[in-house]
């Protein structure tokens, strides 16, 4: 591969000059020449899950062009052309380049926002040898980081990069500059980006959609759904600005998804905590997801927006845009109805609550809550088999007609089952539990695509009902209602067979090796 | 990637400088580019101020691929690599004569840079030996710079037959005037005579004092004086190529 040798970062207390390094660094003969000196603003960016870092790339804003770099070699692997330094931007946005494909596979669907503004002042210099040739590049930069008012650090760095065929040139200017003693570290591209992170007061991997709470098998019960339920708390609260500034439409899911998951802890888990309290609380949270329902509903139809025009032929296109217009208003009257609702005092009392509920660090009493005082394992292997069975009674319960009713049904004890897995995941090993949820997860994608495809028909009907007189638009949603419909009736068909092959021998062994304890 | 050789017979006859140059030119326009000197004398290493490492021999290169790649050096030219010739390059044809298929060899070697580099060009030392025949079936295009004299035509000819009698494809052969002097008339003749025969190149290199100074330079003339003859006459030069190696669109 053809490669840029790397370029080391040695941080110092104070900008260098280039006298100290003339007079301190260079060989006999060698000089330094001034190649460019800038002052500009600097940007990284990545998703509120990392999904850039994660797959070990940093996105950098600088010189007007954002550059995907491999976070350990500190190797440019794409660049495009980029105006200012906005707060996020989508990857679908960019022009067309290798950058934005890479872009967009790591997440097209999370926004990626300024993690940390920077003031840098960079002087570059040629380091020329004996020959007058050039051997490497020695920058002298400092980093500011804006938006922190009080107390601005200030990173001061002399970065070298040799050019390709002179690194053992270059060595001894390597080796002279980490003793110098205005040099306190030497660092390599990672090193440098998780400092720079860590000045900006980023949590480098602070936020992840998974769930991931470790659970003692051992603990109690009500231990455990009080870990269970303060990490939901936590996404809930970790959420609420994205929503707020409206960076992209994954911030409410997992919003919502932090509420449900809430819900279910409390739901399932009943007899662990005080009826009373369980019974507040769960309303409170019902009433809380519904209004955050309107505006989800508006985010997944934009999503669709794309999928909606790409199956309606291209005559008919034009007759979503309203609609989609329409769509996208009613979202931001529902947007700034929910931020305004997630600021207001009212919620502010709940929340606090909640917390002061979750706080409770006491077990409660004994005979009350019976069910509190009892081990995790325990509860997980009941409540798993619980919902294990129920949903291959009602499955078996299923008419041959496979009504509506009797699907959507089904999905919630789905749901349920999943829930308690994820839940619980913890205390089992990894291969007992992964075969398991991959056998549920087949059955609820198969229920999720029915379900999802009679939601849309259902809302699509109604906004046939408020527009009378456009006939495309009519026969657009004709088109779209027919897409959907069949997909509803193939998933209907396939149902059957979903269901028979996880009401089957191996999975029932799959689930019963988890149950029986041995797995733990 | 594609591989251009500058390459001729007879000495002298511009090849460095129209290598130096072509070379910097695609990497502005194709990066990234290699610069590949074949001749021990090193002079287009020495346009660019590098020295092969010392650890660096013919040996090494005849072992290619990744013997080259941690040779390669970077110039002071953006997307413009060199791989520097050493003087141990003057017993190349004789080793090559002791690998097994010397005339392939070239081309086996540069296999894996092709990754890397969207041009190739080859600087080579004046003669007809065994490397130059591994280096015919390593390029894609061989450009003939050509003093418009009665001699270099001859030894043009050579070539051809060359060709001919080993029944390798001259196709790739396209010769262009160099050093061209308008004011005499045997230069105007000569290059008269051959402007339509099919291969050749139109456009021709003056000669340019600007060149010679490319020693002092030790720069490729189209980036430190863009705007001298010899500069533009290369451009050109360069876009006539492009359309050979089928860059364009
Ligand atoms: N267009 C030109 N105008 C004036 N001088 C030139 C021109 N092209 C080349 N020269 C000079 O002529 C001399 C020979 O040129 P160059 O080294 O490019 O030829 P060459 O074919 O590579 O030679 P060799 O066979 O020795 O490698 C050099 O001193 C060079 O500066
Ligand atoms: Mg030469």
């Amino acid at each position: 591969m053809r490669t840029i040798p790397e370029t080391v970062y040695f941080r110092t207390k104070s900008t260098l000059s280039p006298e100290t390094l003339a007079q301190q660094i260079l060989p006999a003969g060698w000089i330094l020449t001034l190649l460019s000196s800038t002052k500009e603003q600097q940007a990284f960016y990545d998703t509120f899950e990392w999904h850039a870092f994660e797959k070990g790339v940093a996105v950098q804003k600088k010189e007007r062009i954002l550059f995907l770099i491999d976070i350990n070699s500190g190797q440019k692997s794409a660049s495009v052309s980029f105006q200012g330094n906005p707060l996020s931007f989508f990857s679908e946005t960019l022009p067309d380049s290798l950058l934005q494909t890479k872009l967009c596979s790591l997440s097209n669907i999370r926004a990626f926002s300024r993690l940390c503004l920077l003031n840098t002042l960079t002087t570059s210099y040629r380091l020329l040898d004996q020959n007058s040739k050039t051997v490497a590049i020695i920058a002298v930069e400092s980093i500011q980081l804006t938006g922190h008012e009080r107390y601005q650090e200030e990173i001061h760095l002399l970065a070298l990069t040799p050019f390709k065929g002179y690194e053992e040139d270059t060595t001894p200017i390597h080796q002279s500059l980490s003793s110098l003693e205005a040099v306190h570290s030497v660092l390599n591209f990672r090193e440098l980006f998780l400092l720079v992170m860590k000045c900006a007061k980023q949590r480098v991997q602070g936020y992840s959609a998974k769930f991931l709470t470790k659970l003692h098998p051992d603990a109690t019960i009500h231990e455990s759904a009080l870990l269970l339920l303060e990490h939901t708390f936590s996404v809930m609260l970790l959420n609420k600005n994205g929503i707020k500034k409206n960076i992209d439409s994954e911030f409410l899911h997992d919003y919502r998804v932090a509420l449900r998951r809430t819900r279910s802890i409390m739901k399932l888990l009943m007899g662990i905590f005080n009826e009373r309290e369980n019974q507040y609380f769960l309303n409170l949270f019902r009433t809380l997801g519904k209004r955050t329902n309107d505006l989800r509903d508006r985010d997944v139809y934009l999503l669709r927006k794309k999928s909606y025009c790409n199956s309606l032929p291209p005559n008919l296109q034009p007759s979503l845009i309203p609609f989609f217009e329409h769509i996208a208003e009613s979202r931001k009257v529902f947007h700034r109805r929910l931020s305004r609702y997630l600021s207001s005092s009212d919620y502010q009392v709940s929340l606090n609550e909640w917390e002061g509920f979750l706080n409770q660090q006491t077990l409660p009493d004994v005979e009350r809550t019976h069910q509190g005082s009892r081990s995790t394992k325990s509860v997980a292997l009941e409540t798993i088999k619980r919902a294990w069975k129920k949903l291959l009674r009602r499955g078996r319960q299923i008419s041959r007609e496979t009504t509506d009713t009797e699907l959507h049904a089904l999905r919630i004890d789905c749901k349920k089952l999943r829930y308690l897995l994820e839940f619980f995941a913890s205390i089992f090993q990894p291969d007992a539990i992964i075969p398991v949820i991959r056998q549920l997860k087949e059955l609820q994608e198969n229920l999720g695509a029915f379900v999802d495809a009679s939601v849309q028909i259902h809302f699509l009907h109604q906004q046939l009902e408020l527009i009378h007189s456009d006939t495309l638009f009519a026969a657009s949603m004709g088109g779209l209602m027919v897409t959907l419909f069949q997909k509803k009736e193939e998933a209907r068909l396939k149902f059957n067979k979903t269901f028979t092959s996880f009401d089957h021998e191996e999975t029932s062994q799959l689930f019963h090796d988890l149950l029986t304890g041995s797995s733990l | 990637m594609k591989a251009i050789a500058l390459y001729s017979i007879k000495g002298g006859v511009g090849k460095t400088a129209a290598a130096v140059n072509l070379a910097y030119l695609s990497s502005r326009f194709f990066p990234p580019t290699l610069l590949c000197d074949l001749d021990p004398q090193g002079a287009s290493s020495y346009y660019f101020r590098i020295s092969a490492s010392k650890k660096y021999n013919s040996g090494k290169f005849l072992k290619g691929n990744k013997k080259i790649y941690s040779n390669i050096k970077a110039t002071d030219f953006d997307n413009l690599d060199l791989l520097p010739s050493d003087f141990s390059y003057r017993n190349l044809d004789i080793e090559l004569a002791e690998e097994k298929n010397p005339q392939r060899k070239l081309k086996k070697n540069i296999e894996e840079l092709s990754n890397d580099y969207q041009l190739l060009f080859f600087d080579s030392p004046p003669n007809l030996t065994l490397l130059s025949e591994s280096l015919f079936a390593a390029s894609d295009i061989i450009l003939v710079p050509l003093i418009p004299t009665t001699l270099s035509i001859r030894t043009f000819m050579q070539l051809k037959d060359f060709f001919d009698a080993n029944k390798l494809n001259s196709s790739k052969i396209r010769p262009f005037f160099s050093m061209v002097e308008k004011q005499k008339k045997l230069h105007r003749d000569i290059i008269n005579e051959f402007r339509n025969t099919p291969g050749f190149l139109t456009q021709t290199i003056p000669y340019n004092s600007e060149v010679e100074k490319m020693g002092l330079y030790r720069a490729p003339i189209n980036a430190v004086q863009p705007n001298c003859p010899a500069s533009k006459a290369y451009l050109h030069l360069w876009e006539e190529v492009t359309k050979l190696t089928e860059l364009q669109g």
